[in-house]
């Protein structure tokens, strides 16, 4: 299990690393299609459609990194005001409910995917992305939050983790 | 059970998942999925995935992540300590010179990004240890820059404006320059608090000897390449050649730019930080935004909105009182949610109301910012006070809230000025643009 944790963490921070990236080509992409449209004079076929594709999948697959950074900002008064066992059994409870929310996701956002892969959905625009390709990152995003979740509830079951991070009092 | 139980019900059990801990945008998740699967059955799963994909497939939205690069990169810089020091020395004279000067700093600093924790940081890594060091006490140091934060989101680029722009169909470009004369009546009104309050200390005169003109000039060359982004952007958004999106990404390269050039921070330890701080800001944002989506949609489709509209529209209250309700209740929610979950979820409820009590959906726009500003400076869910307490842990919370009191009753009298003076907000863009089509 502690090989499977590590193995968690290391696949988010690679997807981390995949949103970072697509971020920035988005900002290159942006940045060109202004040159294409101003300084070229042409018009700008797949630009805005690429730049907010990548924005979603960044989106999707970084949220596994922000998750690992506890970045995701969430009500800790409760948290912060109980001790001990309390507090471990509110971070299994809210780890729970985090897994529920990441494993609904999963599951119907698998099937949706495989529709648009197996059927071979595209944009209705110009361009004609291959839909299967950004709605990727849903599922992928999902399973590492699920997973990441799973590793949670394990490691805070087990007491080898303290619940939410650890945090402690003095902080908001 | 009636949509309006329903909508009782559900505001409970909201409250009651996000008080576990469970992060805010999970946690509007599994409710708007749990009241879903509760009402419609398995069936309503079925949009599930095309629901969060295409809440976030808005080429408007492209401009969040953008502006907030544009603000990682120049936080991450010494730009924000230039701008600052620049402030204390041109402000030498004013009471309290540097705690003014830090708020001067957050409101400069805002034109360059459009987020409020990225204002706070830029500025009050260096601003709280200096105001401290020079004696200034700390809950003045860490109020000035919690609230000095806020304009961040007034003062144009604003997240917060983008999002009520998307969900109230409002013009975003309208928004912002609605933002500028209210942000600049708010920054005189803290510059002016923290003068009188410095006074009042004792500090009635600069410590140390006075800058020299020299010394008031030597910052002029780095503080004007930002002056000119600004300009830039606000040319390229208002000249008719980009969209929001495209200025923010022609703003963010060129922040990065400058940042590279002049602070010379072009190694990949350095840029990474910047690259990273923009990631987890704008992923916590934007999952926010689809969850909160699909929790409107949950209520939508369970005619709670429609409900609540008719609700409040058959209460019969006058427009002044109906407002004040409403900022009530935007000042609450601002505690416990933030500002992208209140916007996606409330707009849609009230701007009917409030267009049919003859409001400007601008000029709220505005008054909607200011509840928005408050929000991030209370706790348990204020985002500019993680930043506070990121900078300076050994200051406790109350402490903080005492010195950003005052500060957020100030936002209260600036709704008030609005409210009697609606033409602040919507002059600039109504000369600019042309009168708005209500």
């Amino acid at each position: 299990m502690e090989r499977l944790a590590r193995l968690v963490e290391l696949l988010c921070r690679l997807a981390g690393a995949a949103a970072a990236a697509l971020i920035v080509a988005a900002v290159a992409v942006i940045c060109q299609l202004l040159v294409v449209r101003h300084g070229l004079g042409r018009s700008a076929i797949w630009q805005n459609e690429f730049v907010t594709l990548a924005l979603v999948a960044a989106t999707f697959l970084g949220a596994p990194y922000v998750l690992l950074r506890r970045a995701h900002v969430a009500v800790d008064i409760v948290p912060l005001l109980v001790r001990g066992e309390a507090r471990r059994r509110l971070g299994l409870v809210a780890s729970g409910l985090g897994l529920a929310f990441c494993l609904i996701v999963l599951a119907t956002s698998l099937h949706w995917w495989w529709e648009a892969w197996s059927q071979g959905h595209r944009t209705a625009s110009m361009w004609r992305a291959r839909l299967w390709i950004p709605y990727l990152s849903l599922p992928v995003g999902a399973l590492l939050l699920t997973l990441q979740y799973l590793v949670e509830l394990w490691a805070v079951a087990t007491r080898r983790r303290p619940p939410f991070g650890g945090i402690v009092e003095g902080g908001t | 059970m009636s949509p309006l139980a329903l909508g009782a019900a559900i505001a409970v059990v909201t409250i009651l998942v996000l008080a576990t801990g469970t992060p805010v945008a999970f946690a509007l998740g599994i409710v708007a999925l749990g009241f879903l699967l509760a009402v419609d059955g398995t069936a309503a799963l079925a949009n599930l995935a095309d629901t969060l994909f295409a809440g976030l497939n808005d080429f408007t939205l492209v401009s969040i992540p953008m502006f907030v690069l544009m603000g990682a990169a120049v936080a991450a810089s010494r730009a924000g300590a230039d701008l600052y020091e620049a402030m204390a020395r041109w402000l030498w004279r004013v009471p309290g010179n540097l705690v003014v000067a830090n708020i001067g700093a957050c409101a400069l600093f805002a034109a360059l990004t459009g987020s409020s924790p990225a204002t706070c940081a830029a500025i009050g890594k260096m601003g709280i240890p200096e105001m401290r060091r020079r004696g200034f006490p700390a809950d003045l140091a860490t109020g000035a820059i919690a609230a000095g934060g806020t304009l961040g989101i007034l003062i144009p680029p604003s997240i917060t404006m983008i999002l009520y722009g998307i969900a109230s169909e409002t013009s975003i470009g309208r928004l912002f320059l609605a933002g500028v004369v209210p942000g600049l009546v708010l920054t005189l009104l803290f510059a002016l608090w923290a003068a009188f309050v410095s006074w009042r200390r004792g500090d009635r005169a600069a410590a140390g000897a006075p800058p020299s003109l020299a010394e008031q000039l030597a910052l002029v060359p780095r503080v004007l390449p930002f002056l000119l982004v600004i300009a830039g952007v606000v040319w390229a958004l208002y000249g008719g050649i980009a969209t929001p999106s495209e200025a923010a990404g022609v703003g963010a390269v060129l922040c990065l730019l400058l940042v590279v050039l002049l602070y010379r921070m072009w190694r990949p330890a350095e840029l990474w930080p910047i690259l990273d701080a923009t990631l987890k800001e704008s992923v916590m944002i934007l999952m926010i935004i689809a969850t909160s989506i699909l929790f409107g949609y949950m209520l939508s489709s369970l005619y709670v909105t429609q409900s609540i509209a008719q609700w409040i529209g058959g209460l019969g209250l006058d427009r002044w009182h109906l407002l004040f309700w409403i900022n009530v209740l935007l000042l609450v929610a601002g505690c416990f949610l933030p500002p992208a979950a209140i916007i996606l979820m409330t707009t849609p409820i009230l701007l009917p109301i409030l267009t049919s009590a003859g409001f400007d959906p601008v000029w709220f726009g505005v008054i909607l910012t200011l509840n928005m500003e408050m929000g991030l400076i209370t706790p348990p869910v204020g985002l500019n006070l993680f930043v506070i307490n990121g900078i300076a842990p050994d200051v406790p919370l109350p402490t903080i809230l005492k010195g950003a009191l005052p500060f957020m009753l100030l936002m209260v009298v600036q709704i008030l000025i609005l409210c009697v003076f609606p033409g602040l907000a919507t002059w600039l863009p109504d000369t600019l643009m042309g009168p708005a089509i209500r």
